[in-house]
């Protein structure tokens, strides 16, 4: 990999490179936060309270809160205390979205969580470690006019976890208690125009079913979807890069196949990565628009886990093959220690989302944090990759501190190398620090417009402008990472250009086998290894 | 007749509330507990049941509004609707707050319309539950889709949707802000009066905006926070009874510091009145009045007085029944106790027989 295009490059050349990639990105950064709207909305629901009159509930008969065929409400409990209706006649229906809007594929995405008010009462106190057992159905229809169609059916257990602010007194009686959200429902595609949610709160007191959760006064949801706007914007930024990295991908292959050399692991990983980053570019969401392909939300997960994988893998390689010791890698077996963390970290995270949005494939209304073995196992998952990822992070941290002092140790001994070892070590060191400098940047800038786009409001008003920051934050990003990719694959692409083009009147000893050997092999010539190598090298041939 | 005060559970004195309207006030009309209507708590549910598309029309000719409000209000059924429930809300949050207190928010007709004619701490307490009470109500009407137009209301129905389908809405609160400025009409210019009562309708409405909690869900790659989605939510509504409750308790006096005879007072507190600046409403969120309240203690035209009130012992006996003493008596009485409450709709009881102390105010 010696002899990189980096290398070769002018100065003023690499300015111009890098100043062509500035204005992508910031082109990337202004796409999200001109012309995108904000990536999600949240819409606030309230369960309306309807009674289902039919005698006998043997089939499943949908209410609805509104609109055509609109059920009979009750306003509040007491007066289904005054009516004696019974508790398993309530049902709490919320139509999705709010009247006069339709929800739209566009939408990729809809979740929901529940919020409930739980009003104080002294004879009817909220029990410690209550749990609510919910009977839920979801349904869809297309037309306000047709039946609703069911999509799921599921009785789903949910702990309560609630505070009381005063004292547990005749005077606050009727003041609410502070619960945490739970979570409600969560699916990957929305094909539909509407839907309806409907909860019942089954009360069985032999089980203990129900049984001591308070005086609950109201259900709320709320549901989160990612705006058709910012889809739009996102799936053309995904159209336009997929080509853009597929081309430049395709040139580098062909670079590197032109070479007489068989490909070095380094130049394998760069393409590795650029295959991973292809695949998330690949913009198979179009489909979602025409299929009702709920496994889309999974999909991105893995097709992001893989990148995450590759970049962090390729971080580790790159410091491996740039150690300049005597020890011979060029194989992954070599990196096992380091890449075996990464590839735990990810099975595990791969199987936690598994868990948790694998099943919602089969019932939306599952959530891996609601059961008390779940919550252990999740957090079980999530804390072994937490490790695994510190680990890599200690290994590269030491792999990137054994690099420096390598490159330290060799810059004194510099001068007094022959001039072709030197070219190649200064080439060595300038390529590290390079890819150091740009990974740093990318890394800083990441965590910066992360940090930013938590504390900030969702956007910043400029006078008449406003300028969205967690889209800018989302396209920017996503953008800075391809063109890392993109200007890695173009700038450590091998060179044409040989160190030795003018150098034919050089001090070099040894000069075109030299030079095969370094641009064979990264790794380190030295000594007699140089000679040894070049020996097993004519042996082969 | 202690029998009849013994019932002083704050709902059933709410079904008093219908029995009489009140006359017309002099001030601007504004809304719920301090506007001209008679203040019936109307069956909400079976009224609404009608299918008949001008049922609402009915509801909001009864609510006397003024020409602007009753526009707004026949716009869509589902405002005719929130109001009443605003009403009744106000109505019951007020009671709930000054249950211990001398004046326990008496709304009967006639009591009402003479706070009203005055700017006293009560009134001025009326004014901003009322305009609480219909913000908090609107928001939450939006969120049932109660209402046809709530937000994303701005353009035509074609442009609308497309904002819908682009970026989503605005969320419920701003809406119900706007939707109650407007319905409340703007800033009144001269009468020193007509601008205690408005200032006193926005600190209602700030009190709702202070109490907004941010919400966040992260919902990223496995459920990280990479992607977090942010929305606002009010604070129940006893919340913003018990704030407007101390705000009552700390409002401030204001006097004309200019000519009254002009008419082109300025509403300032009496110790830091600003003189160089006109039209100072002071920029806090207290609330304010003018006239200094009556005792309440006995029968005016502002109370029935505390003869006769339930009192409790060690806690308000004192100060409710004005020095006069309190009866005490003492019965036998058989109370469901140790229920058993289901979440809903049904309780199960045993009844227990106890000696209880009735303690009642003095004539």
């Amino acid at each position: 990999m010696a002899g990189a295009i980096i290398e070769n490059m002018s100065t003023k050349k690499l300015c111009i490179v890098g100043g062509i990639l500035l204005i992508f990105q910031v082109i990337a950064f202004l796409v999200g936060g001109l012309i995108a709207p904000s990536p999600t909305t949240a819409v606030a629901y309230t369960s309306v309270k309807c009674i289902d009159v039919r005698k006998n509930h043997h089939k499943t008969k949908w209410l609805t809160p509104w609109g055509p065929n609109y059920c009979e409400k009750i306003k509040d409990f007491d007066e289904a205390v005054s009516r004696q209706i019974e508790a398993n006649d309530i049902v709490f229906a919320v139509h999705i979205p709010l009247p006069n809007k339709e929800m739209s594929p566009w939408f990729q995405f809809m979740l929901f969580i529940m919020q409930l008010d739980i009003a104080f009462k002294m004879d009817n106190d909220l029990k410690e470690n209550a749990e609510i057992t919910l009977d839920v159905s979801l349904a869809y229809r297309d037309d306000m006019f047709d039946d609703w169609e069911e999509i799921a059916h599921a009785i789903e257990l949910r702990k309560l976890k609630c505070t009381f602010g005063s004292p547990k007194t005749l005077e606050s009686e009727g003041r609410h208690y502070d619960c945490d959200f739970l979570p409600f429902m969560e699916i990957g595609s929305v094909a539909h125009k509407y839907y309806l949610i409907n909860i019942r709160l089954p009360v069985n007191e032999r089980k203990g079913i129900n049984v001591g959760i308070g005086e609950i006064k109201d259900i709320r949801l709320v549901g989160i979807h990612q705006n058709g706007g910012f889809t739009k914007v996102w799936f053309a930024m995904k159209t336009f890069l997929t080509p853009s990295i597929l081309i430049i991908m395709v040139w580098y292959w062909r670079r590197i196949t032109l070479m007489t050399r068989a490909p070095v692991l380094l130049e394998k990983v760069i393409f590795a990565l650029g295959i991973s980053m292809t695949f998330i570019n690949i913009p198979v969401e179009w489909f979602s628009i025409g299929f009702d392909w709920t496994w889309m939300l999974l999909f991105g997960d893995i097709r992001q886990g893989i990148f995450y994988a590759m970049l962090l893998s390729f971080w580790i390689i790159f410091c491996g093959e740039h150690m300049m010791d005597q020890n011979e890698r060029n194989h992954l077996s070599g990196y096992w220690k380091q890449v075996g963390p990464i590839a735990v970290g990810s099975f595990c995270l791969f199987i936690f989302d598994m868990c948790e949005r694998g099943v919602q494939l089969k019932n939306p209304f599952y959530s891996i944090w609601t059961t008390e073995v779940g919550t252990e196992l999740a957090m079980a998952f999530i804390i072994v990759a937490g490790i695994c990822l510190c680990l890599y992070f200690l290994f590269l941290c030491f792999m990137v501190f054994q690099v420096f002092r390598n490159i330290s140790g060799k810059q004194s001994s510099l001068p007094a190398m022959s001039k072709a070892r030197r070219l190649h070590y200064e080439g060595l060191i300038f390529r590290f620090k390079f890819l150091m400098l740009i990974t740093l940047a990318c890394a800083a800038m990441t965590v910066i417009f992360f940090i930013v786009s938590q504390v900030t409001e969702g956007h910043w008003k400029w006078g008449d402008i406003t300028i969205q920051v967690n889209s800018a934050f989302f396209t920017g990003i996503y953008g800075m990472w391809n063109l890392y990719v993109f200007a890695l694959m173009f700038l450590y692409a091998p060179s044409h250009k040989n160190y030795g083009e003018d150098q034919s009147n050089g001090d070099l000893g040894v000069n075109s086998g030299e030079e095969l050997q370094l641009t064979t092999t990264i790794t380190h010539v030295d000594g007699p290894t140089e000679v040894y190598k070049l020996a097993r090298k004519e042996a082969q041939e | 007749m202690l029998d009849g005060h013994v019932l002083l559970g704050w709902l059933s004195s709410c079904a008093l509330l219908g029995l009489l309207a009140c006359a017309p006030r002099p001030s601007a009309a504004y809304f719920g507990l301090t506007g001209n209507e008679p203040l019936t708590i109307l069956p909400l549910t079976s009224e609404m049941e009608e299918a008949a598309v001008k049922a609402h029309y009915k509801v909001c000719d009864r609510l006397k509004l003024e020409k602007k409000q009753r526009r707004m209000c026949r716009r869509d059924p589902g405002v005719a609707e929130t109001l009443m429930e605003a009403i009744s809300m106000s109505a019951l949050e007020c009671q709930y707050q000054f249950r211990f207190e001398r004046w326990n928010c008496t709304l009967e007709g006639r009591y009402r319309a003479s706070l009203l004619k005055r700017g006293f701490k009560e009134t001025a307490f009326l004014y901003a539950i009322s305009s609480a009470g219909l913000t908090h109500a609107m928001a939450k009407a939006c969120s049932a889709g109660r209402m046809e137009r709530c937000t994303c209301d701005e353009a035509p129905d074609l442009e609308n949707r497309e904002a819908w389908q682009w970026g989503g809405c605005g969320d419920n609160l701003k809406y119900s802000n706007k939707f109650v400025k407007e319905f409340l009409g703007r800033k009144p210019n001269k009468d020193l009066r007509a601008r205690v009562d408005f200032h006193n309708n926005l600190v209602g409405m700030k009190v709702i905006k202070a109490g907004v909690e941010t919400t966040c869900k992260c919902h990223g790659v496995s459920g990280s926070c990479t992607v977090r989605t942010c929305w606002r939510q009010l604070s129940p509504f006893h919340e913003i009874g018990k704030q407007l409750k101390q705000k009552y308790e700390t409002s401030l006096k204001v006097g004309s510091t200019t000519n009254e005879a002009t008419g082109e007072g300025d509403i300032s507190p009496p110790k830091k009145s600003i003189p160089g600046h006109s039209d100072q409403i002071p920029r806090t969120t207290d609330l304010v009045y003018i006239d200094d309240s009556p005792s309440f203690c006995l029968m005016s035209r502002y109370s029935p007085g505390t003869s006769g009130r339930k009192c409790y012992k060690d806690k308000n006996c004192d100060s409710i029944c004005c020095g006069r003493g309190h009866n005490t008596q003492s019965r036998v009485v058989t109370r469901p106790c140790q229920c058993q409450v289901r979440w809903c709709c049904y309780v199960e009881c045993k009844q227990c027989t106890q000696r209880e102390e009735v303690y009642t105010c003095k004539d």
